[in-house]
């Protein structure tokens, strides 16, 4: 369906209130959005009206529930921020995303089986009221992941035993991993995880294994070009890598 | 659209929140440098208003809980793309909310529940005037909304509230699409004149 230039400008208040479905019809408003500053701006505007009628609707019978400040509070430490948006970035390598011959491209359905049983196992290891509350949190993200159309599964042997598998929602620019059969390490190192791309960032350390699995660990933010990587570092974690690397999987995103 | 006037909070409540906004957009910079004492000033002021409108849509409490936690850790992810220059603090995390409400509404597991808000969204506006109580904000919201044609209004309480594409906003109304989106676009214009003037 061809759309006129006066039917575009006319979306702009059903565009503010979320009010067209997703695909070719909004993909083409948000594209003339950023090419049509008065709209841009009538839509800046539309913004504070509903603003308004968001604070509209806090209703004092209906206060957000009691536990779900300690539970996000308890998350927060644990969630990695996302790198600001620093310009365009115009010199991304092409990448073609479907040519890594050992990445098994497998529907969502069964990324949610490999995980979901590492995720159970991240609440049966919380001891703390503390620390359920932040697994459970974890769960909530994670869970939204898996939850994404398009999370596509990779696994990959480890250098020296293991395998690592991964849940990528490259829209969401997250994943979660879990490994099973990494070598057990002698106290005072723990296995770390790393996004390596432009910079290299921790994307966290693996908790302790059970029954060979190490629960899920989900990290954000991954960029155009970042690998998952994995070392072994002294307890607590390194800011960078001190180690090579044990795995370094390509992420198509 | 006086492009100065971005200050969301003069919905909050007057000239104290004024200050209160420039303090959240404060808050949210210091927030994306992974500061967590601001997170935590941020989700207090605006808990309220998240949970309310993510419950305002979905209905659900438990649903709505959940929502509004990934909506909350989102903030705190996101809070490094946060640009003032694109509007208020506020503003930006209402239309987080409100996506992410509208995103569990469309999903497809949300098929079936969706069968039944249609029905349940019928009233609007008396939902509207029901919530709309002590608050002086509130109390201009729904003067605002009084303000326009009962199409209009319905449009936009039906999209807003309700989370229904304006595909279907059409539909219920039985007005064409051409018109359901101009009412729409005309009613948001006379809600922000309104809004903006008092």
């Amino acid at each position: 369906m061809r759309l006129l230039r006066h039917d575009l400008h006319s979306l702009s208040g059903a565009y503010a209130l979320d009010a067209i479905e997703a695909g070719a019809e909004r993909d083409r408003f948000t594209r003339h959005l950023s090419r049509c500053p008065s709209c841009a701006s009538e839509v800046r505007g539309f913004g504070e009206v509903t603003t308004a009628l968001a604070f509209a609707a806090a209703d004092p019978s209906t206060e957000a529930p009691a536990g779900l400040r300690d539970r996000v509070l308890a998350a927060v430490p644990h969630t990695r921020q996302l790198p600001p948006e620093v310009g365009v970035r115009t010199h991304a390598r092409a990448r073609r995303t479907r040519s890594l011959p050992w990445v098994p491209w497998l529907s969502g359905a069964i990324a949610t089986a490999a995980i979901a049983v590492a995720v159970f196992f991240g609440v049966a290891q919380s001891h703390t009221q503390a620390e359920l509350n932040q697994a459970r949190a974890e769960n909530a993200a994670i869970s939204v992941l898996l939850a994404q159309p398009r999370a596509k599964l990779l696994t990959h042997a480890v250098t020296h035993g293991g395998v690592a598998t991964v849940v990528l929602a490259a829209d969401r620019r997250e994943l979660a991993v879990v490994t099973t059969g990494l070598p057990a390490l002698p106290s005072g190192q723990v296995y770390q995880l790393w996004l390596i791309g432009k910079k290299i960032t921790s994307a966290g350390l693996l908790p302790p294994a059970r029954n060979g699995q190490t629960p899920a660990v989900l990290a954000t933010g991954v960029a155009k070009g970042d690998a998952l990587g994995l070392t072994v570092e002294p307890a607590g974690g390194s800011a960078q890598p001190t180690t090579t690397p044990i795995l370094a999987l390509p992420l198509p995103v | 659209m006086n492009p100065n006037d971005s200050d969301a909070s003069r919905f909050t409540s007057g000239t104290a929140d004024r200050r209160g906004e420039r303090d959240l957009d404060n808050l949210l910079v210091h927030v994306a440098r992974g500061d967590q004492e601001a997170f935590e000033a941020v989700y207090d002021r605006l808990v309220g208003p998240v949970y309310g409108v993510i419950r305002r849509v979905l209905r659900d409490p438990s649903q709505s809980e959940e929502v509004t936690q990934e909506v909350l850790l989102e903030v705190w992810r996101s809070a490094p793309r946060f640009d003032p220059a694109m509007g208020g603090a506020a503003t930006w995390v209402m239309t987080i909310a409100h996506r992410r409400a509208i995103d569990r509404v469309r999903s497809a597991t949300a098929a079936a529940d969706r069968e039944h808000k249609v029905a349940d969204v019928h009233t609007p506006h008396d939902e509207v005037a029901e919530a709309v109580e002590a608050s002086l904000d509130r109390e201009r919201v729904r003067r605002c909304l009084d303000g326009l044609t009962e199409v209009q209004r319905e449009s936009i309480t039906l999209a807003y509230y309700g989370g229904h594409s304006y595909r279907q906003v059409a539909e219920l109304l039985t007005v064409t699409l051409g018109a359901i989106k101009t009412r729409i676009r005309d009613g948001l214009i006379r809600m922000r004149d309104c809004l903006g003037v008092s």
